[in-house]
């Protein structure tokens, strides 16, 4: 037994070692987690360009039987989540107000693309009027959403989007490089113009993030090359997790970190309590995308300065709003704009996505206003 | 157990032998900690910081107290898939009861006696229905799984009470979770090895004919095994659910899977009879260190996954060596 | 006859009372568009759950088939995508991989003995560490029409996998009940060391199992990327689950030694027709899952009990 151990300690040792070297060396490069897609980033200053309405690029739909009721139902990414129950209780505050409209909400346990087909393609079946969806993956969720087309239902997309030609409109809460510009212009102003950052995000492959990181990353060179972007880390949606990534990531660069970006509605405020924890208020910033319900207490203790979301209930609210005109051929192909109830008008880009309106940022003024 | 058949088998032995033969594994795992933390530390000192020692020990400690219990379950030949989900029903109990005005005592007393309750069903039919544990399991886990998302509609608990969150509590200046993972590995140790009743948890396990036949009721263990390790899953809720001022309703992805190879990595094999508490808890922190480190040597997370699969393969070849090694030893 | 098959019998009674029930509620359950779909939808799992018949009834168990789909349907995308080949070659190819990572399992269970549970739980987070670390969260996207009618095509009035689904039906079925390979398996999960003297090939059995799991893993990754027409590494996440569920449900003993592919047939059909009907009965996601958990343990319950009063 003895000898043994005096052989395989060593042993141990030895790969632990030679396994920490060998990792050590690739990493130089540092790793974003933006996906290689073309990015565009937008002008430094605050001018804008007005987005191009351009021409409808959204599927059709054949063979509609028009009915009494609508009967919706709304599929987000996964349920369980602050984030996508606001959509829902958008969903349902839409249903309410819209004549002949029934919505119920129903997603997978867990964000997987396989359980939100088979969820879709059974919806499909049942004989739904039309499907609201947040897709888990654009291209995967495509084919299902191209057979509900063909069906008769009407298929409208909000927060993530599919392939065009598989819904007839998104309803977008921000261009992406929107999203990016608001979100470095904010941690600039807290962190400076050569202050260095890390980012923790859900998981590389989820579109919306990487595409937001892509953005960022892009937007960054552009206007803030002094800026050091330091690592990006994937948390899955998960509170706990993200919280021990943040607290690794403060222990890691020290002093040598400003600041701490949250990609996701859960990322953030675990970010903010790690910061928290640690005792570091001040000296690392900590800002992202949530929801204002999740950051309120960093905001009041003084955590936190802000944090960037649309509003998720709007977002779900508009989705039935843009679907229902749909049904009713008040909104066709090659439309500008679209009435979207107490929203007002709602402004039509890229084709077939539907404009919600610029991030909300939220802070110590405004954040007693919000409640989701 | 296997201390009588090894004592036997090789009667010259110094304390210092003894120790190497008895926790032999255990060893082994405190060394490869050791080994993480030297060359960590030697790339980045911040990794052993006094700061992210504390996050890397008690930010994990929760799982060391799951696999407490799994180690007693594990021992006696069943398995659990379903304490994952278990932890996520339980953190949403106990913190609506927190935030319900209920005496903070009563949430942290609940999460305990709900997890031996429902673990309690569970023991039932696997020990008197025969339902072999890993199917019962697979089954509780789907329920619970589901039922905990049916019963919340995905609503997270947030405004928790400041005195609520024990993980955020110091005992004479060490976090709350370090003390009550260390406590009770300690605990479950002596009493897994030095009360009759924890030794029988080893026969059962090695041999279940033999221990009925030593006049053991099995089956009655078997069922009060698995609501002790619903109670030790109610521990590592509070452990869990109190890092943070917001409860999340769903139920943590994979942590069953974590709990169970903290367990195994730690010694516990999974054909019943062998393994200590105190092993379980080591590897739980082993992973934890493991995870921290990653960062800490620019590991692209890409990898992360594939070198724990490594990790588990070469701990657990290393002991398949060990074993087959000791049996032919004996065999001499 | 019926006291052989008591499980099955249980097993059939439940699935078509089941059908009845559902049936009721929703007008479009029983429709044939809607069950040649079902049959499209549970392909997938249902070849993994085929072969995980053989490794269960051996009294083995394969963790690692979610990560192998995973990490299959990345190589698919880095063969083709990356490296150029035929797609053709580039599906072979990745068929040889995900046969190799099965034999890869076979080997450090049989040779170096490591437990299966273990042995594959390892290999769980390996197959799956390297699908992420090859496709650095990249997909491939863009598969030939040819391709896709694979996933989303019919052929002869049923779904294109459906027909493989009923051909690897009809050859695992015949395997595990008429050969003496079949029989083979049965005696190494009853007692692997009584299969052992009596000369039986155990150690050549048991790798040839794994290694054809393997191969279903990457065969049902093949049929998943034609279907959603894009690779991601977290594809075929949970498939163990969904696999072990249907097979235990079938009435294979996890202990090994008994099993039969009618069974494992009807717990897949269950499953489905559970999650379809009460989706289609208006139920949500999790209620399903809380139900299916419930039928899990109840229709063992009712089996296990039958069995040890028809002993008595």
């Amino acid at each position: 037994m003895t000898q043994t151990l005096t052989r395989t300690l060593p042993c141990l040792m030895g790969s632990a070692a030679i396994l920490a070297a060998s990792f050590a060396a690739p990493a130089q490069a540092a790793w974003t987690g933006g996906d290689d897609q073309p990015t565009s980033p937008l002008a430094c200053d605050a001018s804008t360009v007005a987005p191009d309405a351009g021409s409808y690029n959204g599927g059709t739909v054949t063979g509609a039987q028009p009915s009494d009721t609508l009967r919706v139902v709304d599929v987000p990414k996964l349920v369980g989540i602050g984030y996508f129950n606001a959509t829902s209780a958008g969903v349902a505050e839409a249903a309410a107000e819209l004549d002949g409209v029934e919505a119920t909400t129903d997603g997978p346990a867990q964000a997987n693309i396989d359980d939100q087909i088979t969820l879709i393609d059974n919806y499909i079946t049942s004989g739904v009027g039309g499907i609201l969806y947040a897709a888990n993956d654009p291209v995967a969720i495509a084919p299902v959403l191209r057979k509900a087309l063909e069906a008769g239902i009407h298929v409208v997309g909000y927060d993530s989007d599919a392939e065009p030609d598989a819904r007839q409109w998104f309803v977008n809460p921000a261009q992406f490089n929107g999203v990016a510009k608001t979100l470095m212009d904010e941690l600039a102003q807290q962190i400076g113009a050569d202050g260095s950052f890390a980012i923790v995000t859900s998981t590389f492959t989820t579109p919306n993030q990487a595409r937001w990181i892509a953005e960022m990353d892009a937007y960054q060179a552009k206007c803030y090359p002094e800026m050091e972007w330091l690592e990006t880390v994937e948390a899955q949606e998960d509170n706990i997790l993200s919280f021990n990534q943040a607290m690794t990531l403060i222990n890691k660069y020290g002093e040598d970190m400003d600041g701490l970006v949250g990609m996701t509605s859960v990322a953030t405020p675990a970010a903010a309590e790690a910061v928290t924890q640690a005792d570091l208020c001040g000296e690392v910033s900590v800002m992202g995308l949530a929801t204002p319900n999740a950051i309120r207490p960093y905001i009041k203790s003084g955590c936190m300065e802000d944090a960037v979301l649309w509003n998720p209930v709007d977002m779900g609210y508009a989705a039935l709003h843009v679907l229902k005109a749909a049904v009713d051929g008040t909104l066709e192909p090659g439309a500008a704009e679209v009435e979207a109830g107490r929203l007002g008008t709602l402004q039509i880009i890229n084709g077939s996505e539907v404009l919600l309106g610029a991030p909300t940022v939220f802070n110590a003024e405004n954040v007693d206003d919000f409640d989701f | 157990m296997t201390d009588l058949s090894q004592d036997a088998a090789a009667p010259r032995t110094g304390p210092i032998r003894r120790i190497l033969r008895d926790y032999g594994h255990e060893l082994l795992v405190v060394a490869a900690i050791i080994a993480l933390l030297v060359v960590v530390g030697a790339i980045n000192p911040r990794f052993v910081s006094a700061r992210n020692m504390t996050s890397v020990f008690s930010g994990n400690a929760y799982i060391a107290v799951a696999a407490i219990g799994m180690t007693m379950i594990i021992v006696t030949r069943n398995i659990d898939l379903s304490v994952g989900a278990l932890i996520g029903v339980l953190a949403t109990v106990s913190g609506t009861l927190a935030v319900s005005g209920a005496p903070i005592w009563v949430a942290w007393v609940a999460p305990i006696l709900c997890g031996a309750l429902i673990n309690a069903v569970t023991g039932l039919l696997v020990a008197y229905a025969g339902i072999p544990s890993i199917v019962v399991t697979l089954g509780m886990m789907a329920i619970l799984q589901g039922g905990l998302i049916s019963v919340t509609g995905g609503a997270w608990i947030s405004d928790l009470p400041p005195e609520f969150l024990l993980a955020k509590m110091k005992v004479m200046g060490l976090p709350m979770p370090l003390v009550w993972a260390v406590a009770l590995t300690v605990l479950a140790a002596a009493w897994m090895r030095l009360t009759p009743y924890g030794r029988s948890l080893y026969l059962i396990g090695g041999n279940a004919e033999a221990a009925r036949a030593v006049g053991i009721p099995v089956r009655r263990r078997i069922v009060e095994v698995f609501m002790i390790h619903g109670a030790f899953a109610g521990l590592a809720t509070l452990l869990f659910a109190t890092q943070l001022q917001v409860i999340q309703s769903t139920t943590p992805p994979n942590l069953e899977l974590l709990i169970i190879t903290a367990a195994v990595i730690g010694g516990v094999s999974i054909l019943g009879g062998t393994g200590t508490v105190i092993g379980a808890s080591l590897a739980a922190v082993l992973f934890a260190a493991i995870g921290s480190a990653l960062i800490f040597v620019n590991v692209s997370a890409y990898w992360l996954r594939a070198f724990i699969g490594v990790l588990i393969l070469v701990t657990v070849l290393f002991d398949v060596m060990r074993r087959r090694r000791e049996t032919r030893q004996k065999g001499h | 006859m019926l006291r052989r098959h008591t499980h099955e019998a249980v097993l059939a009674l439940v699935t078509l009372l089941a059908i009845l029930v559902l049936s009721l509620q929703s007008d479009q359950f029983l429709s044939v568009a809607n069950l040649l779909n079902q049959g499209r939808l549970m392909t997938e799992v249902a070849l993994v759950a085929l072969v995980m018949t053989f490794v269960i009834a051996s009294g083995g168990i394969d963790l690692s088939v979610g990560s192998i789909m995973g990490l299959s349907a990345i190589l698919l995308g880095t063969f083709w995508d990356g490296f150029g080949l035929p797609l053709p070659l580039a599906m072979l190819a990745v068929l040889v991989v995900g046969t190799v990572c099965g034999l890869f399992n076979g080997i450090i269970i049989v040779h170096f003995g490591m437990p299966p549970l273990i042995a594959t739980l390892g290999t769980l987070a390996l197959y799956r560490g390297l699908a992420e670390g090859i496709s650095q969260a990249r997909s491939v996207r863009g598969w030939p029409e040819w391709f896709a009618r694979l996933g989303q095509g019919d052929w002869l009035g049923l779904p294109v996998q459906v027909w493989i689904l009923l051909a690897a039906l009809a050859l695992a079925g015949a395997i595990l009940g008429f050969t003496r390979w079949g029989r083979t398996v049965y005696a190494i999960g009853a007692s692997e060391t009584a299969a052992r003297f009596s000369g039986l090939p155990v150690d050549a059995t048991k790798l040839a199992i794994y290694a054809v799991s393997g191969f279903a893993s990457a065969l049902a990754a093949l049929i998943f990327v034609a279907r959603v027409s894009t690779t991601r590494s977290d594809m075929g996440t949970g498939l163990e689950l969904d696999v072990i569920t249907a097979v235990v449900l079938g009435g294979t003993s996890i202990f090994g030694g008994r099993g039969t592919i009618l069974g494992t047939a009807l717990g897949l059909i269950l499953v489905q027709v559970l999650e379809n009907g009460l989706s289609l009965a208006g139920v949500k996601g999790d209620g399903t899952i809380v139900l299916i958990g419930v039928v899990l343990i109840a229709t063992l319950l009712v089996s296990t009990l039958t069995e040890r009063r028809a002993r008595a």
